[in-house]
């Protein structure tokens, strides 16, 4: 019987132990390579990840995409394989090796068991310095690109987001518009086009690789010179960034017409800071987490466990290079469409009033108590690190705001909500429109322009 | 050589297996529970439910409010969910070693005492959220009920795997608090559960805890059933055609698979790999790098327990090529791969990727007790981690060669199209 009162006697919750984010380690190469190495036991797959600097405000206007499709074809084909060549030297190796681009540069990835890391690293830098770009493999990937841009204007989720860069920021921005290109300049692309972005932009100089995981036994530095030690090209031209201008007519609700949607998709934002900001980042992922960032939050605390509108709905400060947003979606039940709408804005509006104490606890405590699980995997170290580098950070800033989590309270979270929040918001809805655009009007939130489908 | 993570097994009186795995690496515990009970085992006009009814486990039970397991695991540092599938439902939640006392002790109180806390309110509240996870996942975008069709189409009308774990909003709507009960009382308790602890933490805290916190609920649950009988390859093509308003053709080959954890299982995985799977498979070298008839193909090999598994191929065709030409020449292909069986490079490149995927997924704690819970649960082995590797490379090129020929003809396909409206102009 003693037992069975145990049961019902709640435990407390013990201070976690201490921890600390995995230690860097630096080198920097002949030819400007920076090197971060991470030891991390047990980690048995090896995450590596070359970031390179590289701002899409580079890519000419006519020729938006260009950085995509490059990172996309750097492993179709080099100077001494075919790409299916190419493709069988990865695969009988067990190496995943992609290439993705952001708005702040190019990151190549390759992950691949601890006992074939030289010949990954070999082939990472084959890719990266010598990519063939031939015409049959660019047309190619260019006829991928253009049925993905069909694809992704056919999902709610996307489509709205989509319609949100174009409404949020000025028109002549390049964030206004897709970082993977729209139909008319990525069907310009031309083999020519990528060799010449990638010889102006894929350098040595200011590019960091990263390896994460169990490099015990490994001389990883000796590894990475041998592989990209003799890569040597000019340095790029890079620009100070700027923070992209928002539209002057911005703070509006577009209405994006999809007949017969069974949900209704809403993307919402606002200006946010960047990672730089006065006062620090560490409050920023809390402000989210307490808005939008679990089915207790305030949004779905509402809109899911109290009404059943929504599966979720998730809020959250996404900085950019220069400057940043504040952005929730999610989808709703179409009927519910505009009652869920009018909840939404007033939930956000409403937080400027303030918040509890213990809300801020629970969000101090969940982004700082959950990091030695986030970051325990050579993959999300490795993430991490390429991440800020091209941002000009290091993990140094993690571990920073892991510590200065120590000082938010409710009273940082108010003022730094209250700061960015000013109810100017920027509101996509994407559903169907003959049914709900006259209620969305009704709200009186402001203007509302229906686009057709 | 056998990878080496520590597992130790140790059974409670009420028939709760508990296993645990320590890893001081992070100072975190993941609690991973895996119940014996997934959508097979639904009744006609219940689809659906055991995914209800794993939303129910977050409205609170005697001794925790509704909301609470995410408010409180997550204040404490807890990472934290629930999932239903075929075979299982599994609950599991990654805490700082110092709150995985309490989230023991909030398992137990749902997987002992959840009826105290059910009512119709949060019934209906959690059915009509399951309604907008299936409108978003399923009803609201392209392709969404691709999967739901490949089962309906590939398995017999009464079979388990038959219907999705979704269900359909029909029987949703017909669940009542009273399905509630009778399917707890029969499915859950210790005697239908195995509890893994992965992390910071030796195998006699990890029993003591387990016993702590569950040893006093009874063994509850009725016996498992046994599993359906086996179902042979299919010796007839079947075809269920969508003409929709979808972005582009999409065809999807489905094939019945032997069941999970066998060397014929493992075999025609690695087929589909081979065939459809790798950067360098015979259908995306041919359809999408050579002939350019296709911009994308995937393959995937879905282990079951009930008599057979399922393999599928997904194939989007390339904007104004015809999907009747993309099918021929993917059975041309399956019907050639059936006959040569893999070269070596394509064996080589198979068992390497499985490998890298394999040390990725138990890279991470939490999925590392994922994988020794679903193991224990379904096959009864929970060194499965350790000795998956070395059972793979065991297959012999023979091996994938009979299993393609068995179940990967192109006699044997079911193909679920979804084909563009006529006259679309995009």
């Amino acid at each position: 019987m003693t037992q069975q009162e145990s049961v019902t006697q709640r435990p407390e919750v013990s201070a976690p132990e201490p921890w600390s984010f995995p230690e860097a380690h630096t080198a920097l190469l002949a030819n400007g390579l920076g090197v971060v190495t991470y030891d991390i036991p047990g980690q048995y797959v090896i995450s590596v990840r070359l970031a390179v600097p590289m701002p899409i405000e580079g890519e000419p206007r006519e020729r938006e995409g260009v950085a995509t499709i490059m990172a996309r074809t750097l492993d179709e084909g080099t100077a001494r394989y075919s790409a299916e060549e190419f493709a069988e030297l990865l695969e009988r190796k067990g190496i995943a090796l992609g290439a993705g681009v952001s708005e702040s540069g190019l990151v190549v990835d390759v992950d691949v068991s601890k006992r074939n890391l030289t010949e990954a690293l070999d082939l990472l830098s084959q890719a990266v310095r010598g990519p063939a770009f031939l015409a049959k493999e660019v047309s190619r990937h260019v006829k991928i690109r253009l049925a993905e841009i069909d694809q992704e204007r056919a999902q709610p989720g996307h489509r709205a987001a989509i319609e949100f860069i174009a409404t949020y920021f000025d028109a002549d921005e390049r964030a206004s518009r897709p970082t993977a290109g729209t139909k008319e300049t990525v069907s310009a692309i031309t083999p020519k086009d990528l060799a010449a972005f990638h010889a102006a932009n894929v350098v040595p100089s200011g590019a960091t690789i990263v390896v994460a995981g169990d490099l015990s036994g490994l001389d990883v530095v000796s590894e990475v010179e041998r592989a990209l030690g003799s890569w040597s090209e000019a340095s790029a031209e890079l620009v100070e960034p700027r923070e992209a201008v928002r539209a002057a007519d911005a703070g509006r609700i577009v209405f994006v017409d999809r007949p017969g949607s069974v949900q209704t998709e809403f993307y919402v934002g606002c200006p946010g800071p960047d990672r730089r900001v006065d006062g620090g980042w560490a409050t920023y992922p809390v402000l989210g987490f307490v808005i939008g960032g679990s089915p207790s939050a305030r949004i779905d605390a509402v809109l899911r466990e109290d009404k059943g509108f929504t599966y979720g709905i998730r809020s959250g400060f996404r900085p950019r290079r220069r400057g940043g947003m504040f952005l929730t979606s999610g989808s709703v039940r179409a009927d519910s469409t505009v009652e869920a709408l009018g909840l939404l804005l007033e939930i956000l509006d409403k937080a400027r009033d303030g918040f509890t104490d213990q809300e801020t606890q629970a969000g101090v405590d969940f982004i700082g108590k959950t990091a030695p699980g986030r970051y325990a995997t050579a993959d999300t170290v490795a993430e991490e690190a390429a991440g800020l580098s091209l941002e000009g950070l290091t993990t140094e800033f993690t571990t920073a705001n892991l510590r200065a989590l120590a000082d938010v309270d409710a009273g940082t979270l108010t003022t730094a909500y209250g700061r960015y929040v000013t109810g100017e918001w920027t509101v996509i809805v994407v559903g169907d429109a003959s049914l709900y655009a006259e209620g969305v009007r009704g709200l009186g939130l402001g203007e509302v322009t229906v686009l057709p489908a | 050589m056998p990878l080496d993570y520590q597992i130790a097994e140790h059974t409670l009186a009420n028939g709760l297996r508990v296993i645990v795995s320590e890893d001081h690496s992070v100072p975190n515990v993941t609690v991973d529970l895996w119940v014996n009970v997934g959508s097979r085992h639904e009744a006609e006009g219940r689809t659906g439910f055991a995914h209800l009814f794993e939303h129910l486990m977050f409205q609170g039970s005697r001794n925790v409010a509704s909301g609470e397991h995410f408010s409180a695991l997550m204040a404490a540092g807890g990472r934290l969910n629930a999932t239903t599938w075929f075979d299982r439902t599994n609950y599991f939640e990654t805490v700082p070693r110092g709150a995985m006392d309490l989230a023991l002790w909030m398992e137990a109180d749902r997987h002992g005492y959840l009826l105290d806390a059910v009512n119709q309110e949060n019934l209906d509240n959690q059915r009509d959220v399951v309604k907008e996870e299936k409108r978003q996942r399923y009803d609201n975008v392209p392709y969404g009920n691709a999967l739901i069709d490949i089962y309906a189409a590939i398995f017999p009308k009464d079979h388990p795997y038959h219907h999705a774990t979704i269900g359909s909003m029909e029987d949703l709507d017909a669940a009542s608090v009273q399905d509630v009960h009778e399917f707890f009382r029969r499915y859950y308790g210790p005697n239908n559960t195995v509890l893994t602890l992965v992390g910071d933490l030796t195998p006699d805290e990890g029993f003591a805890a387990a016993e702590r916190y569950f040893g006093p609920l009874t063994a509850t649950a009725a016996p498992s059933r046994e599993p359906v009988a086996p179902l042979a390859p299919l010796s007839e093509p079947r075809r269920d055609e969508h003409i929709e308003d979808v972005p582009a053709d999409r065809l999807h080959f489905a094939f019945r698979l032997p069941v999970d954890d066998t060397p014929e299982f493992f075999a025609s995985s690695l087929a589909m790999d081979a065939i459809g799977g790798l950067a360098t498979s015979r259908l995306y070298r041919r359809l999408a790098r050579r002939e350019q008839i296709a911009t994308s193909v995937s393959a995937h090999a879905m282990g079951f327990v009930d008599g057979v598994s399922l393999g599928f191929i997904a194939i989007d065709v390339a904007d104004g090529c015809s999907a009747d030409a993309v099918e021929t020449a993917a059975c041309e292909e399956l019907a050639r791969f059936a006959a040569e069986g893999p070269t070596e490079v394509e064996m080589e490149s198979a068992m390497a990727q499985t490998e890298r995927g394999w040390l990725s997924a138990l890279a991470s704690q939490e999925e590392r007790a994922d994988h020794i819970c679903h193991h224990a649960t379904l096959q009864g082995d929970s060194g499965y981690i350790n000795t998956f590797l070395d059972r793979l490379r065991e297959v012999t090129p023979d091996q994938v060669q009979q299993a393609a020929a068995k179940w990967l003809m192109p006699q044997s396909r079911t193909v679920v199209a979804y084909l563009k409206q006529d006259g679309d102009a995009s």
